[in-house]
């Protein structure tokens, strides 16, 4: 701290005065002053100050208050974030690469046939076919057979309807 | 316990929030803040006022306050309340004089303030210029060196010493008359 107190007056004027000047002019500070020394200023009466005490207690009351709401927002801000990604992610993971689903054109009636060994010989041959199928829709998904995409999988499609109703029909 | 660190532990307890600190700091500096209100307004009700704002303002600014003199920087803050008063008073005055009839209770309370009683200490103040009275009530009451109030005033130590030295000499010439 800087107070007046410790300030050297004279130590100061001499810095920036001669010491007769200085002298003199410490002397008519001091004496200019002590005329406000001499007329006192009225004080705070007491109930000023106990109002004045008051009024603070309420205005930490109100800071603290808003820091708890700032506070209450902040986290809640937080949760509402963290939902959004949460959210964001498992969409993220719900839609994963597509997968060929071959169960479907298996006709129930395979699973619930008696007769075992042929059910097994006609499984084995659409299974294969399927696989077969498969790899040409990839192939033409990833454009390496060169062709036309779109008319190419139309007649896969077409083919995979045939084999299906084919294995109906028996 | 040294009055600094006495008073550092004070503003640490302010900072935090407590209720004790501010009115342990009200106990320590009320009585020359309302002597420095009141040696600029000459008024006790003005300074009443002044001085409530300034305790309630210090509950949000105490965390703008980083170390140093403390009377110094709680003397800038008192004196921006001053300011703040001054423009409210032109404000309310032009609005006396625009609509005259619609505030005349306010024309009434501004005729009690101009005759409060006032010593002749004051009367005599009123003599100096705005700015000289300023620096003489400024160092008398917030107790800090000249270094700092010419820190305050963003002007040369030199300056600040000329100017108190005239202004103190011309009040005790005045007072003397």
């Amino acid at each position: 701290m800087n107070g007046r107190n410790e300030e050297n007056l004279k130590k100061l004027l001499e810095k920036l005065l001669n010491s007769e000047d200085a002298e003199q002019f410490e002397r008519d500070v001091l004496e200019g002053e002590q005329i406000l020394r001499e007329y006192s200023a009225p004080e705070p009466d007491k109930q000023l100050i106990a109002n004045i005490k008051a009024d603070i207690a309420r205005a930490i009351l109100r800071k603290k208050t808003r820091r708890t709401y700032y506070e209450a927002a902040v986290a809640a801000a937080a949760v509402i974030l963290l939902a959004i990604v949460g959210v964001k992610l498992f969409k993220q993971n719900a839609t994963k690469p597509e997968r060929f689903v071959a169960a479907s054109i298996i006709p129930a009636a395979v699973w619930e046939s008696e007769g075992l060994a042929a059910d097994d010989e006609n499984i084995a041959a659409l299974t294969a076919e399927i696989e077969e199928v498969e790899s040409e829709i990839l192939a033409v998904k990833s454009g390496e057979n060169g062709g036309n995409g779109l008319t190419d999988l139309e007649k896969l499609e077409m083919e995979l309807v045939e084999i299906n109703s084919s294995f109906w029909e028996g | 316990m040294a009055e600094s660190d006495h008073l550092a532990q004070i503003v640490n307890g302010c900072k935090k929030g407590d209720a004790g600190s501010f009115s342990q700091l009200v106990d320590m500096y009320a009585k020359r803040c309302y002597g420095y209100f009141y040696r600029l307004t000459g008024s006790r009700n003005v300074s009443d006022d002044l001085l409530g704002e300034l305790f309630v303002k210090l509950v949000e600014k105490i965390s703008s306050y980083k170390g140093g003199c403390f009377e110094s920087w709680l003397f800038t803050v008192a004196s921006n309340v001053f300011h703040d008063h001054l423009r409210e008073k032109q404000r309310q005055e032009r609005l006396l004089n625009a609509e005259k009839r619609q505030i005349e209770s306010k024309a009434t309370e501004a005729k009690q303030y101009i005759n409060e009683r006032i010593d002749k200490l004051q009367e005599q103040l009123g003599r100096l210029d705005a700015d000289t009275r300023k620096l003489i009530i400024l160092r008398f009451y917030s107790q800090v060196s000249f270094k700092e109030i010419a820190a305050m005033r963003l002007e040369p130590i030199g300056t600040t010493l000329s100017k108190l030295h005239r202004g103190l000499k011309k009040l005790r010439q005045l007072m003397e008359q």
